[in-house]
């Protein structure tokens, strides 16, 4: 870390560097185990050209040497010009910082295919850095024909007042180019909602217009009513289309009976906003998602994909993606739905047989689903860990709630009575499944009872509502979660006992083996016996025989 | 094969090279009936022998040269192998030594000029790792360069090696003298090697001063048609 020159009247500014998170043993003025392992030669104390001051002397330069440009990679070229020693030894010590971050941890990688090469490595590096532009550049206006000023907008299947553009630009290339879907995704609302000019007497119609419908053309109300149709055109011609109710930023007034239907819409039917939209009858559904927004937690309900943008704009913008894709979400809602209701089924009928196939279903797809809603995802994650964990997740998460706030501990006090009763269930192996409906029967008594609270007294800030029924489910999650794990204690007990089986009849089966072997054996011996007494008695037949007729003299 | 490196180590050792792959260097340049055969390349002396005229025949083949220089390849490299074998029964001392290699050589089209310290006790070198970081960080696009800087180490490196089984040889008819060694040790071959004390001293940094930097960097140059012309011609004025 770098500090210009001081002067008394400005604050020392620190340069911050980027390390990852497993090099945080680093220090400045000490070598860490890490390294000490890593390197061993320099503290082995062999020779006089390793020593730890030495290692510290190359670290250092090294990494300052990458510090003072942290945005070009750093090549070991450049280093040991500078260094005395060993190339093999520095280029050891190089690979480690690099290895380990401490160098070139924000740098241009390197591009594998050498055919990308310069023999200069700034070029290198910008060709490996590819610019995507969509869209014009700035400060480029796309025109329909070369002297008009009309800029030409998107071409747009749902956007009317760029028609004549649309028809010069096909007249003039001879190609039109489908519109992208993310940018029609992104951009169509937008163009919708400019103001339209009028084709007649040029003004901007604001709040209503009337559409041409054999072409393109638009007037607004003030002509229409004036008779200034334009050539050739007669009133019977012009459709009236609505431009009130489309704007985002006014007419969103919300009662908290709105909000609270709208919450409580959210939380039964997740992302499928067109339900919710139903529910909450005043509201479109761009309102809804809107408001669910601009609510301090709103996010949270959303899912994980639209928490990443903090900003409520931002927020918007992936709003309307979301909203105008919803052809393709819609397969993902459905499943989602059906997830959520399976789990809320299988939480009432508590019927075990039907929990696991879901359970399993989940715990084969990946982990950290950008489409699913958190409650799914903490769903996901308790039937991967071990239920302690997610039991001393859910307590913990309602433990910092608490610290939040003194308020929500009220409510908390009577979740907490049922908490341990769910957690408490690895004692009731034997009905599991009635656990699960007192739990699940608790939860519902819990959140109607929450609910009918606030709808007495409205003080109770509706976020720690929220967190309530969070919390809840949280715990019943980790409660699932338990007996999942019972289920395949016992699974994993019946196949090791199968195991032991196998191996007992496999070692019977040889045992029985060797038996038969040995009775083979012994047979065999006992003829081998008898052979042999036969022998000797031959043996001493022919003996006796030549005895009887006489023996030729011995010599002696 | 590995020495347990301490500097008052003077135990002898057996002759290899002092690099992680014990792999010969060997060199080619044969002219007949008007053609000329240039190359360098490593060989592992472990392979078998039969395989050096396997390799003469597939070289001829594939540069499609006449037949005469199948012989003349497996006598030159089989020559070199012998040699390096006879000093592989040998010591040789390798006590704590830098010493600086220097780089002069020119590929094709380009030209390479470094300057660099090499330690014969690190019996974990690898010329061939060197030379493709070398390549890497310079952003040689010619495949043929890597191989070549690495030759180059190597062959400096056998040298060196010889040296000092010659000195090891030295000192062991002068081994009369206790003193004597211990002194012809200290100086052996003190030419190359860097003065360890006096670089690696307490007080002293690691860190070169920046005017020496130049002299410690690579110059990679890539060459125009017309100057590989002349430098191969004059190359060849050199060698005859």
């Amino acid at each position: 870390m770098e500090m210009p020159q001081y002067d008394p009247n400005t604050k020392p500014e620190f340069e911050l560097y980027t390390i990852p998170s497993h090099s945080s043993w680093f220090r400045w003025d000490d070598i860490h185990e890490t390294e000490r392992t890593a390197l061993k030669e320099f503290f082995d104390g062999s020779s006089i050209s390793r020593t730890p001051k030495i290692y510290k002397e190359y670290r250092d330069f090294m990494i300052n040497k990458y510090r003072e440009e942290p945005s070009r990679r750093l090549t070991f070229t450049q280093v040991r010009k500078s260094l005395v020693g060993d190339v093999s030894l520095l280029h050891k010590v190089f690979r480690f910082l690099d290895e380990w971050g401490l160098i070139n941890f924000g740098a241009v990688s390197r591009g594998d295919d050498s055919d990308n090469r310069d023999s200069s490595l700034g070029d290198t590096e910008l060709k490996n850095q590819v610019k995507i532009e969509e869209g014009a550049p700035n400060g480029v206006r796309v025109v329909a024909l070369p002297n008009s000023l009309k800029p030409i907008s998107v071409p747009n299947s749902g956007a009317d007042g760029s028609g004549n553009g649309k028809v010069a630009v096909a007249g003039e290339t001879g190609v039109k180019l489908p519109p992208l879907a993310s940018y029609s995704d992104v951009f169509g609302d937008l163009v919708k909602l400019k103001g339209f000019k009028c084709g007649s007497c040029g003004e901007q119609c604001n709040s209503g217009c009337y559409e041409y419908s054999k072409g393109s053309f638009v007037i607004c109300e003030k002509c229409f009513k004036n008779g200034n149709y334009g050539e050739d055109k007669s009133k019977d011609d012009f459709r009236f289309s609505d431009l009130g109710g489309n704007s985002l930023t006014h007419g969103a007034t919300w009662t908290e009976a709105e909000t609270l239907l709208l919450l409580e819409s959210v939380m039964r039917h997740g992302d499928n906003w067109e339900l919710v939209a139903q529910n909450v009858p005043t509201k479109s559904k761009l309102d809804c998602i809107s408001k669910l927004i601009e609510l301090p937690f709103g996010e949270f309900m959303m899912g994980s994909a639209h928490e990443m943008n903090s900003c409520p704009t931002g927020s918007l913008n992936s709003l309307k993606e979301g909203q105008s894709a919803s052809s393709e979400n819609q397969n993902d809602v459905k499943m989602e739905d059906q997830v959520h209701d399976q789990m809320n089924e299988s939480k009432q009928n508590g019927d075990a047989a039907t929990e696991e196939p879901p359970a399993k279903r989940k715990r084969i797809a990946p982990l950290s689903d950008g489409g699913s809603t958190l409650i799914k995802q903490v769903a996901h994650i308790s039937t991967m860990v071990g239920p302690h964990v997610t039991a001393a997740a859910a307590e913990a998460a309602v433990a910092a709630l608490c610290n939040e706030s003194s308020c929500p501990r009220e409510i908390f006090d009577g979740d907490e009575d049922y908490l341990a009763n769910g957690l408490s269930s690895p004692t009731m192996v034997s009905d599991p499944e009635r656990a699960l409906q007192v739990d699940a029967s608790k939860m519902e008594e819990n959140q109607s009872e929450t609910q009918d609270a606030s709808s007495e007294k409205n003080d109770v800030p509706l976020n720690l509502r929220i967190r309530t029924a969070t919390a809840t489910a949280l715990g019943a999650a980790a409660a699932n979660a338990k007996l999942l794990a019972d289920q395949e204690d016992r699974e994993i007990e019946h196949l090791v006992a199968i195991i032991i089986e196998t191996q007992m009849k496999k070692l019977h089966s040889k045992i029985n083996y060797f038996d038969d072997l040995e009775l083979i054996m012994e047979k065999e011996y006992n003829e081998m016996m008898q052979l042999k007494e036969c022998l000797v008695e031959e043996r001493i037949d022919v003996l006796e025989r030549a005895l009887k007729t006489g023996v030729s003299k011995w010599r002696s | 094969m590995k020495l347990p490196a301490t500097s008052s180590s003077k135990a002898p050792v057996k002759f290899r090279m002092p690099t992680a792959d014990n792999l010969v260097p060997i060199r080619l340049d044969i002219e007949t009936e008007g053609q000329r055969y240039k190359d360098a390349f490593t060989w592992n002396p472990s392979d078998p022998d039969s395989e050096v005229v396997v390799f003469a025949k597939r070289t001829v083949r594939d540069l499609k040269l006449p037949p005469q220089f199948i012989t003349q390849i497996a006598q030159s490299i089989q020559t070199q192998l012998t040699e390096f074998r006879s000093y592989e029964g040998q010591d040789m001392y390798t006590a704590e030594k830098i010493v600086p290699i220097k780089l002069d050589l020119r590929v094709n089209h380009t030209l390479i000029k470094d300057h660099f310290l090499w330690d014969l006790n690190n019996y974990e070198s690898d010329p061939e790792e060197f030379a493709r970081t070398f390549c890497n960080d310079m952003g040689i696009e010619d495949p043929e360069v890597g191989p070549a800087v690495a030759f180059a180490i190597r062959e400096q490196l056998y040298e060196i090696a010889i040296q000092s089984v010659a000195s090891a040889r030295e000192i062991k008819i002068s081994k009369k003298g206790r003193r004597g060694a211990e002194h012809a040790i200290s100086s052996k071959g003190g030419g190359n090697a860097l003065d360890l004390m006096k670089l690696f001293r307490y007080n002293s940094s690691v860190v070169r001063k920046r005017k020496e930097w130049y002299v410690y960097e690579p110059i990679v140059d890539i060459l125009s048609n017309e100057e590989v012309d002349a430098l191969e011609a004059r190359e060849d004025r050199n060698t005859r």
